[in-house]
């Protein structure tokens, strides 16, 4: 899933403030699982704007509303008379999601309420970690399902740096070494051999470096 | 603090600690306006709740937890305490200032214990001063 948090409330205040009409829009999936946008963090955003307003000697209206997900279509259109309604709209989605709704109500503007992180998993409740950076190439296979890209601080492909200790990483301890995990399950797995072979470098053309990334499914283009 | 200030305590409790805390003797004791929302268990006080109860009015809020290792749903006070603790960060951001709400540990059917917390939630008060945001 996605993952984000919520912006401070500082700013979110500086960047609601010119409008008098406030639309919160949550979105039900990724964000409502990592406690970022979901429709709790949507009443208490909202609880805790109307407050620090109030405190200030200020008022806005604010309108609550959460939808599957802001980032297809038939369930932003869910959202279309509350988004007429209101002056602005603070969404609580992912990136994406944010500009999914920019993108289907030109006329309103469409403000982020979440930093979005990463995308990862949610490993225990409440610890959500990284576990993809969404390179376009996936070498899982190799690597006994364990990205080195995304979990190796150093994004090493070809064996361990040898700084690690006693399993954690040279760069931050509380980081699992990720080349200890990748040998340790390839033992497991009685593939360590994939490690003889040797890794070129990366062509980083079909990740975000090579420029915005287009899926074309023809078969479901009518 | 204002003599005339007669504060509105706001009070969220496990129904383990009390049956019902609009029972306490705290009104007749101290001069305060006190509404208490019982809940099944203490976890059950969501963020949103607490901040509803500052848009309500309320000066302050108190939450009465079950001692550690004593609630019934094995973790319910713990996962309060966390909450409380987030939203007291969240008062401060918001300009209310955290020391608003508190959170306390009380045995079940500790009277004494629950009238001696409140007062205490209500002497921090003079500090604070009445709700910014009413």
């Amino acid at each position: 899933m996605i993952v984000g948090e919520q912006k401070p409330l500082a700013e979110i205040k500086k960047t609601v403030a010119p409008y008098k009409k406030l639309l919160i829009l949550g979105c039900g999936t990724c964000v409502k699982t990592c406690f970022a946008g979901g429709e709790d963090e949507v009443a208490t955003l909202t609880s805790a704007l109307r407050l620090t307003l109030k405190k200030d000697g200020k008022e806005i209206e604010i309108e609550e509303l959460t939808i599957e997900r802001q980032c297809e279509d038939e369930f932003i259109q869910e959202a279309a008379e509350a988004i007429a309604r209101n002056d602005a709209v603070l969404s609580l989605a992912c990136g994406a999601g944010v500009q999914d709704i920019a993108r289907r109500f030109d006329k309103v503007p469409v403000l982020p309420g979440v930093n979005t992180t990463f995308i990862g998993v949610l490993e225990k409740q409440g610890l959500f970690t990284e576990e993809c950076v969404g390179c376009g190439d996936c070498e899982l296979a190799t690597f006994g399902g364990i990205c080195p890209i995304a979990r190796c601080s150093k994004r090493l492909l070809n064996g361990p740096c040898g700084g690690s200790k006693d399993g954690k990483c040279e760069i931050d301890p509380d980081i699992d070494c990720a080349w200890q995990l990748i040998i340790d399950r390839l033992k497991t797995l009685g593939q360590l051999d994939n490690l003889r072979n040797y890794i070129p470098p990366k062509d980083w053309r079909s990740s975000n470096a090579g420029g915005p990334r287009k899926l074309v499914r023809e078969d479901h283009i009518i | 603090m204002n003599k005339n200030f007669k504060p509105k305590i706001t009070l969220f409790h496990c129904i383990n600690t009390f049956s019902d805390g609009a029972s306490l003797p705290i009104a007749a004791e101290v001069d305060c306006e006190l509404q208490s929302v019982k809940l099944p268990c203490s976890s059950m006080v969501k963020d949103v709740f607490l901040l509803r109860s500052f848009e309500s009015g309320s000066d302050a809020t108190v939450v009465f937890i079950c001692p550690e290792g004593e609630c019934r749903y094995v973790e319910g006070n713990i996962r309060a305490k966390k909450r409380v603790k987030r939203v007291k960060d969240l008062l401060d951001e918001i300009g209310l200032d955290g020391r608003r709400l508190s959170i306390f540990n009380i045995s079940s059917g500790d009277e004494a214990a629950a009238v001696q917390n409140i007062q205490k939630a209500i002497s921090d008060l003079a500090d604070l001063g009445p709700n910014p945001a009413v």
